[in-house]
């Protein structure tokens, strides 16, 4: 099969299981396995939105236990013994009695062979509606302020009126408004100073059911509370409108006063905390929760130098908070929206561990943020939120593949089985992962070892097998729980240097699923060593799959399917992701989580952004280079990193426009060139969340810098310096660009020295 | 008339030409006409000894005027007849002064000035003349403020100072009206005409500007404060006398927090804003409470107004559904502070409960087996340090700490009086309450009205000064001693007394000493005042003019100072035994220093003008406060104590010897309106004796505090029906009641009396008490009748001994040899 039929049975495969591997055959030997340099891994789409196929209304027919592998299209099922023999364990199981009936031509939907993805709705109803506690920063302007409100406002009428809310708000000090109260706004107040453990926030809001607080017996003729003590303070949206627009209108600017050479003070941290014990009451489980917030600014200096002590308590206190939260199944969304730095580096793994959303904008008055917010709230057909509460992901895999770890929005559920490898790569030494919160498009990064173990087994006829089972269980918004069940198997590799490994590379899958060990490794490691870490990787990988003549880097040759990976890894090399000189702490915070989120196409933007250029001798946009020399004076470029939109007009173009020739007759063309980018960028934009920063720039204006800081920098000050007039931008950069970057990979790779 | 001779006790004369007498030595300006030349030495208060086992007391002795205070001619610079201070401001025990220290300790008497800088709630009622000019004459040296008893000299531009004798300048303005650019009238002015003044202070005399009156209301919103329904009435009061709260210059601001295991406050916008609702921020975090929010939570009551009422009209129902049984008063009393001490002003505590959680956290200490036994002084001191530290704290901070106690079971009163007793504010307790009772709810309605309506002073401070070779030793009552000598009052209230006991340190050789009582403060309207009350008072070498001069309500006063010092401090016992031990040693004194040592045939020599003094101690010894009995709890005990130590003199009289009157025999013209005054006239008193009662009678027995109508065992029908409309005795129900306004004359008079008899304006005196009413039948509930009985300080009751077994004890101890050195020194 060659290279694009490849690719597009991949492509189908994404569509159907929302899965693309690394690898698509599977090396059969731990030593074969060894040498793919990439591992064995799979990015994977749980909650793929998937119309077409049906939702069975059953209890899913399971394997024995240890096993409980999931009935699936690769089972061997003997219709008339009614057993089914589990590819996973190859135990025998009886088929249950109301499966007497079928026949080969009369089989279950989960036996059709198009089902390697089913969804079952089962039996276990949630137990109660999910519930929301906005935890809203009063430290902004208050225009700012104002939009906050309306946003929030406006989103409380998105909300399934069933659906419980909680309101706390916070500046100097945290208050948790009592929303159940009718008389009057009331309030909870905690002092921002301190730090307060779950069950001294339940009594201090009155949740504690002992002690001397409530040691009086309601008396007859006295209405007794009718429901929970923390219904006090979340309550259904339908039922507290009133008093929660009423808390939200008489919400003002944090009313201490502050130094002037000072920022306000926030409690951003006991807000949260206190949040937590709220929600830790009564409602241990499988809850949501979201939050918008703003914290005082650090750079990433500080956090090196400095502040290193603050920073480092911070994010202790942070990471024990993100602990007791995803525990609890709650889910943390931030929303930011000011220039300032607000903590999220500190802040992140509420999000990175909840599944909760990260949502960095300028402004709350800016439309990014207002259409991000309401964004969260999409809803399907049936008007139910598209988002799962309170998920778990565990991955079944025949005897040959060992699942290794996990990277993504999640966090361990320790659970051992065979399925577990030795090694570990992200969160690892368990074959099931939490997910408070998980949306359609959450994509999570696993990765495989094969076992340490002779040839493949021989019980089988055919090609040999190597088999993975994704069950993902979780709370529908519907209220149902669902079970997801995703089943992959790809043929084992042949004797060692079997070529059928080589061929079914996917290179794109394989750069996103290295990036996010990348990130990860940064997360804990040097900036430097990482990028050493990505170098050696790929030059290994070269060595290994490319064709060459020993140390003679002309000869070097890569196969199709391999040709853009070192181009994704120079792009990674120099993407805020791995580089933070450019960023600042909450941002390098909001990028990664938003990469560790998306799914292949997204991530790829992300690592290496698209560029296509407009002009007049051509019918439409043409992709084009992401290099210097593509800036042309004619043309237009437009730019997508995923998180910005860029539209950058050619030094002739933006002076014609600016001439104001798109108004005048006879330059209609003219007028449709300048038309056609943002017609394309809309697009774009559709379906992407967060939405993207939107910037539009001439040659030289000084928002082209972003469009500047991604294209590899084959013109250079440096290189202009030999050059005649160089006929495309010239970049003041010291980076390498491609082509030298590729020179030293081939001359690495063909020594062999790796 | 014929007076009886100096130390001649041959004839013993009736009280009434003894009262006559004295009337006519009261008039100074008939003794001035009478020729000077002819006396050696001035005149002075005669001496009559009376024998108080042969001539029985006649209450109405106790209702006389203190020993007239005769100065030698021309003493003062004007003649005004208010040149000298009356007796409702400042009494002194002794109305002539032993020129010596030996003389005073030879006397065993004590020497003292008994304070009421205020003998009413609102100026009005009792104006004081105004030095506005704020030209302020004071010493250079002792800053005596200029009064009527200095000395002018050089044509009248200087003046020598009455205290020290130092020459100062008069100053320039004193003689010109600035007002109306004009010569004045330097003998027309106050304060050389009046001895009480007030000057209008100027800037000098202000740490910074005056501060507006503010009041912070802490609710106890409990389970017990909302059931008993304290919150609703307390709240329903104030909002029903925010047009009675001084608040002349507008600045008057208020607070409201309410507490019961957390701490609820309240911030009120302004009538001006958009959103009228009031918003509530509940703190739970008791450590160091602090506040939710920097604003909004003390309001100016003109610009809040509306608001204020629309939030006190509702704060019943935010807490209808409480079941907290918590109580963290004290740290609520902490937040109090953090928010008012900026300003300084009344934290104002409503509460039902003890304080259970938090700061001052109060245990259950109430122990039947301690009563009545030398470990129950225990109960009465205080049960946790943070009370006393605590108020002084206040104290520096101009907070000011008044304590309305409402609590069905122990409240430890003991522990939270100690707040308003180093902060001048006060003790309320009001055992059992509850609003559904209708007579509990208007008294309190009507107290706190009341009490909310007192042009209370601020920032206050009281000094004495005196002539040289005095020196003002021991203070008494509620404030904080800042200095040796200067008493401070985050607020100066209008209802109490103060004890100022002065020492002689050097011989004193002028016939007359001055002593000046100055409170500089701030009034509710934001003007800085100094209150001034001279007090001028002849000096003697001789002992019978000391006793012939001596007060003995003041002596009594005193002594219930002391009493209440040494119950809190020793025991209620040795307060007792030093009391009769006391009266003993006087006793003792006036037979062998001025009765010639003989036993007046087989009497108890007493001078006419301290013939009180046995039963008064006795009273005292027999009050609530201190009497021994293992049935008082000790919250009602501490409650007497604090009344004790803080009634002006004519309630703390009666609360001592209560007034009793027989009201189904009364004169034509007691319960009507006097012909001239229009005042409403009192039956004669008579003795608390059970001797009094006819079994048919109807009694009222009225301590101030609680009034007892007593309905004899044979009471008529027709006087049960005309009083209380029910047909006969047995069906009127006993306890707390208020009397049917009925159509007849004896239900008028009956009533017109038992108001009359409340009625403190007529006795001098400022005060927000109303008292209970309860109806006692002879052959009623004995409880009641028993309580109403202890009120009968002649009988013989519980482990009190009758007044006649007194007097035959005091006798008996007469007659053994030896003296007795009393503890009170
Ligand atoms: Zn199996
Ligand atoms: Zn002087």
């Amino acid at each position: 099969m060659d290279y694009e039929a490849l690719k597009d049975q991949w492509s189908e495969i994404e569509d159907r299981d929302g899965i693309r591997l690394s690898w698509n055959t599977f090396p059969s030997s731990r030593m074969e396995a060894s040498r793919l340099v990439v591992p064995i891994g799979a990015l994977y789409t749980p909650l793929k939105e998937k119309p077409d196929t049906p939702l069975l209304q059953y209890e899913p027919v399971t394997c024995k236990a240890p096993c409980r592998a999931v009935l699936n299209p690769f089972a061997t099922v003997d219709t008339r013994a009614r057993l089914w023999i589990c590819p996973f364990c190859l135990s025998r199981n009886g088929l249950p009695a109301h499966y007497k009936d079928i026949t080969q031509d009369n089989i279950p939907p989960e036996l059709h062979p198009s089902s390697t993805t089913i969804e079952y709705r089962l039996a276990r109803p949630a137990p109660a509606p999910p519930i929301f506690v906005y935890v809203v920063d009063t430290c902004q302007e208050e225009d700012s302020l104002k939009a906050l409100k309306d946003s929030l406002v406006m989103r409380f009428s998105l909300l399934h009126p069933n659906s419980l809310v909680g309101l706390i708000t916070f500046g100097t000090r945290a208050q948790v408004h009592e929303l159940g109260y009718t008389e009057c706004a009331k309030s909870y107040v905690f002092r921002g100073s301190k730090d307060y453990a779950a069950k001294q926030v339940q009594e201090m809001l009155g949740l504690s059911t002992s002690g001397i607080r409530t040691n009086v017996p309601p008396q007859p003729g006295r209405p007794a509370p009718v429901v929970g003590p923390a219904a006090r303070f979340l309550l259904p949206v339908q039922q507290c409108e009133f008093q929660l627009t009423n808390a939200l209108e008489q919400l003002q600017k944090d009313p201490w006063p502050v130094a002037n050479d000072k920022r306000s003070l926030r409690c951003t941290g006991v807000a949260l905390s206190v949040a937590v014990g709220l929600l830790e009451t009564s409602f241990q489980k499988r809850r949501w929760e979201d939050h918008v917030l703003r914290e005082p600014i650090r750079s990433h200096h500080d956090i090196d130098k400095d502040n290193i002590k603050y920073y480092k308590k911070a994010l202790k206190f942070y990471d024990n908070l993100a602990k007791r939260v995803s525990h609890n199944g709650h889910i943390v969304d931030i929303f930011a929206g000011c220039l300032d730095q607000v903590g999220l580096l500190e802040m992140k793994g509420l999000c990175n561990s909840t599944g909760g959303h990260m949502i960095l904008t300028d402004s709350f008055t800016s439309s990014q943020f207002k259409q991000s917010f309401v964004r969260v709230f999409d809803k399907d057909a049936m008007d139910n939120l598209v988002m799962g509460f309170n998920a778990s992901l565990e991955v079944l895999t025949t005897k040959e593949l060992k699942v290794t770890g996990l990277i993504g929005h999640a966090i361990s559920l320790n659970k051992k089985s065979n399925s577990v490898g030795e090694t570990e790569c992200g969160i690892g030494n368990t074959c099931s992962w939490k997910m408070c919160g998980i949306d359609p498009t959450a994509s999570y990064g696993l990765y495989f070892e094969i076992a340490n173990q002779g040839g493949p087994a021989q019980h089988q006829q055919g090609p040999q097998k190597g088999m993975m089972q994704f069950l993902t269980y979780y709370q529908h918004s519907s209220g149902q729980f669902h079970l997801r069940v995703t089943t992959v198997a790809r043929n084992l590799s042949g004797p060692a240097g079997d070529p059928a490994i080589a061929q079914s590379f996917d290179q794109e899958a394989a750069a996103v699923l290295m990036s996010r060990i990348a990130v990860f490794k940064a997360e804990v490691d040097d900036g430097p060593d990482v990028l050493r870490w990505v170098d050696r990787m790929l030059i290994r990988l070269c060595s290994r799959f490319a064709e060459y003549r020993k140390d003679d880097p002309s000869s070097f040759r890569l196969e199709k399917n391999f040709t853009l990976y070192p181009q994704f890894m120079f792009h990674l090399r120099r993407s805020h992701f791995l580089q933070v000189f450019n960023s600042s702490p909450d941002e390098t915070a909001f990028y990664r989580h938003v990469l560790n989120h998306e799914y292949v196409g997204d991530s790829l933007v992300m690592i290496q952004p698209t560029l296509d250029s407009y002009t007049f001798d051509q019918e439409g946009s043409m992709p084009v280079l992401l290099d210097s020399a593509s800036i042309q004076p004619t043309h237009i470029l437009l730019l997508d990193t995923f998180f910005q939109i860029l539209i950058f007009h050619g030094e002739t173009m933006a002076e014609w426009r600016k001439a104001g020739y798109q108004d005048q007759e006879g330059y209609e063309n003219f007028k449709s060139i300048l038309e056609q980018p943002k017609e394309d960028a809309r697009e774009l934009v559709q379906d992407r969340f967060p939405l993207p920063r939107f910037i539009i720039c001439d040659a030289g204006g000084s928002q082209a810098r972003f469009l500047l800081s991604k294209l590899n920098p084959s013109t250079t000050h440096t290189t202009s310096a030999y050059g005649g007039a160089p006929s495309a931008q010239t970049i003041f950069t010291d980076d390498v660009s491609l082509q030298s970057f590729m020179d030293h990979l081939m001359k690495l790779a063909v020594s062999g020295t790796s | 008339p014929g007076y009886p001779s100096h130390g001649t006790p041959a004839q013993q004369p009736g009280m009434g030409q003894i009262t006559q007498g004295m009337g006519n030595l009261a008039m100074p300006n008939q003794a001035q006409h009478q020729a000077p030349q002819m006396q050696s030495r001035p005149q002075m208060n005669q001496l009559y000894p009376t024998d108080l086992l042969n001539q029985p007391l006649n209450v109405s002795e106790l209702d006389l005027p203190p020993p007239p205070i005769i100065l030698p001619p021309n003493t003062s610079v004007t003649p005004s007849p208010d040149a000298n201070c009356a007796p409702k401001y400042v009494r002194s025990t002794l109305n002539a002064v032993p020129t010596t220290h030996s003389l005073l300790k030879k006397s065993r008497l004590p020497f003292a000035l008994v304070i009421q800088p205020y003998s009413s709630l609102h100026d009005h009622e009792d104006p004081v003349p105004v030095v506005p000019d704020q030209v302020i004459a004071r010493c250079r040296r002792c800053r005596s403020y200029i009064n009527p008893f200095v000395t002018f000299l050089d044509q009248g531009h200087r003046w020598r100072c009455n205290m020290c004798n130092l020459t100062n300048e008069v100053p320039q303005a004193f003689d010109w009206d600035a007002a109306s650019q004009k010569q004045l009238d330097r003998w027309a002015r106050p304060e050389l005409n009046h001895a009480v003044v007030e000057f209008v202070a100027p800037q000098e005399y202000m740490v910074r500007p005056p501060q507006p009156l503010v009041y912070l209301f802490l609710f106890d919103v409990s389970y017990s404060s909302v059931t008993n329904g304290l919150l609703a009435t307390g709240a329903r009061c104030i909002l029903e006398s925010l047009d009675r709260i001084p608040n002349a210059d507008r600045r008057t601001r208020l607070g409201f927090m309410a507490v019961d295991s957390s701490l609820h406050y309240f911030s009120i916008p302004r009538d001006d804003s958009e959103n009228g609702e009031p918003s509530m921020m509940v703190v739970s975090d008791l450590d160091e409470p602090f506040l939710p929010t920097p604003a909004d939570l003390l309001v100016t009551l003109t610009e809040c107004r509306e608001n204020i009422e629309n939030f006190l009209g509702s704060l019943q129902e935010m807490f209808q559904n409480s079941t907290n049984a918590g109580s963290c008063m004290g740290s609520a009393l902490r937040a109090g502070h953090k928010l008012i001490s900026p300003v300084g002003g009344k934290l104002t505590v409503l509460t039902a409960t003890l304080p259970n959680i938090g700061h001052g956290k109060l245990e259950i200490r109430e122990d039947k087996k301690l009563l009545g036994t030398s470990k129950e002084s225990t109960l009465l001191q205080t049960g946790n340090s943070f009370y006393k530290s605590f108020a002084v704290e206040c104290s520096k901070n101009q907070v000011s700490i008044d304590m309305f106690l409402f609590s069905s079971q122990y409240q430890d009163v003991a522990s939270l009086s100690n707040l308003p007793r180093y902060t001048g504010g006060q003790t309320y307790f009001y055992p059992g309450w509850n609003a559904a009772r209708s007579e509990d709810a208007i008294k309190f309605a009507r107290e706190f009205s009341d009490y909310l309506s007192a042009e209370i002073g601020l920032e206050a401070v009281l000094r004495v000064r005196a002539t040289t070779g005095l020196r003002m030793s021991t203070f008494y009552g509620n404030f904080f001693n800042r200095s040796s000598d200067l008493c401070a009052f985050p607020a100066f209230p209008r209802d109490q007394g103060y004890v100022v006991e002065v020492a002689i340190d050097e011989s004193l050789t002028k016939g007359v000493v001055c002593l000046q009582s100055a409170v500089l403060h701030t009034t509710c309207n934001g003007e800085r005042r100094i209150r001034v009350m001279t007090l001028a008072l002849p000096t003697t070498q001789i002992l019978a003019d000391v006793y012939a001069s001596a007060d003995q309500a003041a002596i009594t006063t005193v002594f219930s100072h002391k009493a209440v010092e040494r119950a809190l401090g020793s025991g209620l016992e040795p307060a007792r035994d030093a009391l009769k031990a006391k009266l003993i040693e006087l006793l003792h004194t006036f037979r062998k220093e001025l009765a010639g040592g003989n036993m007046g045939g087989g009497g108890l020599q007493f001078p006419a003008n301290l013939r009180c003094l046995p039963v008064l101690f006795l009273g005292l010894m027999k009050n609530i406060g201190l009497r021994h009995s293992t049935q008082i709890p000790s919250d009602m005990r501490s409650t007497a104590l604090c009344q004790l130590s803080t009634l002006p003199l004519p309630l703390l009289i009666q609360f001592i010897y209560p007034k009793f009157y027989s009201l189904h025999d009364m004169p034509g013209n007691a319960g009507v309106p006097d012909h001239e005054t229009g005042d409403i006239v009192l039956p004669p008193p008579i003795n608390l004796s059970s001797l009094s009662f006819v079994p048919y009678g109807l009694y009222l027995i009225d301590d101030g505090q609680t009034q007892f109508l007593w309905v004899g065992r044979e009471a008529v029908p027709q006087l049960v029906e005309d009083v209380f409309d029910v047909p006969d005795r047995t069906q009127l129900k006993v306890g707390k009641t208020t009397i049917p306004i009925l159509e007849n004359d004896f239900n008028d008079r009956v009533r017109a009396v038992v108001e009359k008899s409340r009625d403190h304006r007529s006795k001098g005196v400022g005060s927000i008490v109303v008292p209970s009413l309860y109806v006692v039948r002879e052959d009623g509930e004995p409880g009641m009748r028993l309580w109403a009985q202890s009120m009968l300080v002649e009988d013989r009751a519980e482990q009190g001994v009758s007044l006649s077994q007194w007097l035959g004890m005091l006798r008996e101890k007469m007659s053994e040899e030896g003296g007795f050195l009393s503890s009170f020194s």
